[in-house]
């Protein structure tokens, strides 16, 4: 893992370098930090995005940015407000939940291999004793910017169609873990590989060509800076082999994207004609 | 699971409310929660029937969009408006005493049905004790209408609260204690409601049999 991330890590920079001759990225005006890691002002940078996808990736980007409530509210103290103090106590909870399950997931893997004593697994979480994140509020960002994806349409239609049990590594989307170390930068680069796959999910909606949908994704994914990554997770593997399976493989499924639109949980724009909320 | 909208007591409403509400049930993403929270909260304000069940219509309310969108806008509306009636509830006492009667009913209501994880929320402890001790202020116990009150949300959630602050219960109860022995000019009907709520608490939240006996022998089983 170390090898792997310091020869990465030398690839990141030219490969950043390479990109800022261009041009800061379509993803760059998504992110709060630099290259050197400070945060950007926010409209410098953005001022220099233009080129042929500018318009369209500003609706896109859309989909893609932690889309914001209502203005920027301070974690670090208690929301004045009982509707936030309740979404908080509520995400804590979630989370305390899920340490819970993930100590006892982990004992029990533990125990197993000591009875097997065999060697180690990719997903084997038990060995990575230090490498646990539990930083309560990264914790909590991370919670929110997975439920993010989890609220919608696209996520829904996924989990209805793939079982977690018929996932293919590479091909189908995997939520990131949120309990493993990563550097913010590789977070939310996974979050976002993620949800550019969950894409392929997306409803069918009119007037858009199906054909223009797959170019823009795959402009998309071809523009990503995969250097900014510096712990590759198994389940990202090089993005040259993946990025076209799942559009081939979901190519029946998907009609008539809407290449406009973002996957973000909207109100259904019809009642369902089956109201069955009991 | 289907309950009948009978159950959560909207025919108060008007007509046209009363079609909202039942839409909110069934499909909350195609109405506007706002204007349905506002619609369940200014009745709750007024009714004192409905202000005793409608945390029911909200837990539903809140369940149905969870399952089909997975928002909370309309709690996050309900919480909200609940927070500016308790900040101006001090004016709303003093202008209409039914109206105060009816919030704290109303709080004290949604404390009990609307959980998170199925604990109560954290963010309501601290107020509906504000109103519970508001109640118990010497002032409050000479009205026979905010003393029944006190009284009966103890009895429905007394012990939520407790749990949740102890301490804070310990200083509701000796507001009570001394209202019920140095407070003059109370009725016996109010000393009557107090004594009971002295002993429930004592004996664990729970009545036992003989003081039963005493206090509700007399009504209809």
């Amino acid at each position: 893992m170390s090898h792997r991330s310091k020869g990465s890590r030398s690839d990141a920079h030219s490969l950043e370098t390479d990109h800022r001759s261009s041009g800061p990225s379509r993803w760059s005006h998504c992110r709060k930090r630099g290259i050197d890691g400070n945060l950007r002002a926010n409209s410098d940078d953005d001022a220099d995005d233009r080129g042929k996808g500018h318009a369209h990736s500003d609706s896109r980007h859309s989909s893609f940015t932690t889309p914001e409530s209502a203005g920027p509210v301070s974690r670090c103290g208690r929301p004045s407000d009982w509707g936030s103090q309740v979404e908080d106590e509520e995400m804590r909870r979630d989370l305390h939940r899920d340490t819970q399950r993930r100590r006892i997931l982990a004992a029990e893997v533990t125990h197993r291999e000591r009875k097997t004593s065999s060697g180690s697994s990719g997903s084997c979480d038990s060995r990575e004793g230090d490498n646990i994140e539990t930083d309560e509020a990264m914790l909590l960002r991370r919670q929110k910017q997975i439920n993010y994806g989890k609220n919608t349409l696209a996520y829904d239609r996924y989990i209805k169609e793939v079982p977690k049990h018929m996932r293919q590594p590479g091909v189908h989307p995997k939520t990131p873990n949120k309990f493993r170390k990563y550097s913010r930068r590789s977070w939310d680069q996974q979050i976002k590989l993620w949800k550019v796959k969950l894409h392929a999910w997306d409803p069918p909606a009119e007037g858009c060509q199906k054909g223009a949908q797959e170019a823009s994704l795959n402009d998309e994914l071809d523009e990503l800076d995969l250097g900014d990554i510096m712990d590759i997770e198994l389940d990202f593997p090089a993005l040259t082999e993946s990025q076209n399976a799942p559009l081939r493989v979901h190519n029946s499924s998907v009609q008539d994207q809407d290449c406009g639109g973002t996957p973000v949980k909207v109100q259904k724009t019809e009642p369902p004609e089956e109201a069955d909320m009991a | 699971m289907e309950n009948s909208t009978d159950d959560y007591k909207i025919q108060s409403f008007d007509p046209d409310s009363q079609i909202l509400l039942k839409t909110a049930l069934k499909d909350p993403s195609s109405v506007n929660l706002e204007k349905v929270c506002s619609i369940i909260v200014d009745q709750s304000l007024k009714d004192v029937v409905f202000s005793k069940e409608a945390g029911r219509i909200c837990y539903t309310i809140v369940q149905a969009e969870a399952k089909q969108t997975g928002g909370n806008i309309f709690r996050k509306h309900l919480l909200n408006r609940l927070q500016q009636e308790f900040n101006k509830r001090e004016e709303t006492r003093t202008s209409s005493l039914q109206e105060w009667v009816c919030y704290v009913t109303f709080i004290c209501n949604i404390f009990d049905y609307l959980k998170v994880n199925n604990m109560p929320m954290v963010a309501l402890v601290h107020p509906v004790y504000d109103c519970l001790m508001r109640l118990a202020h010497p002032d409050a116990l000479t009205n026979e209408e905010e003393v029944d009150c006190l009284v009966l949300q103890l009895h429905r959630i007394g012990e939520q609260l407790e749990k949740a602050n102890g301490q804070r219960m310990d200083e509701l109860f000796f507001l009570l204690r001394d209202g019920f022995l140095l407070q003059e000019g109370l009725t016996s009907m109010t000393r009557l409601l107090l004594l009971e709520i002295l002993e429930f608490r004592a004996g664990g939240w729970v009545l036992s049999s003989t003081a039963h006996k005493y206090y509700y022998s007399e009504l209809a089983d």
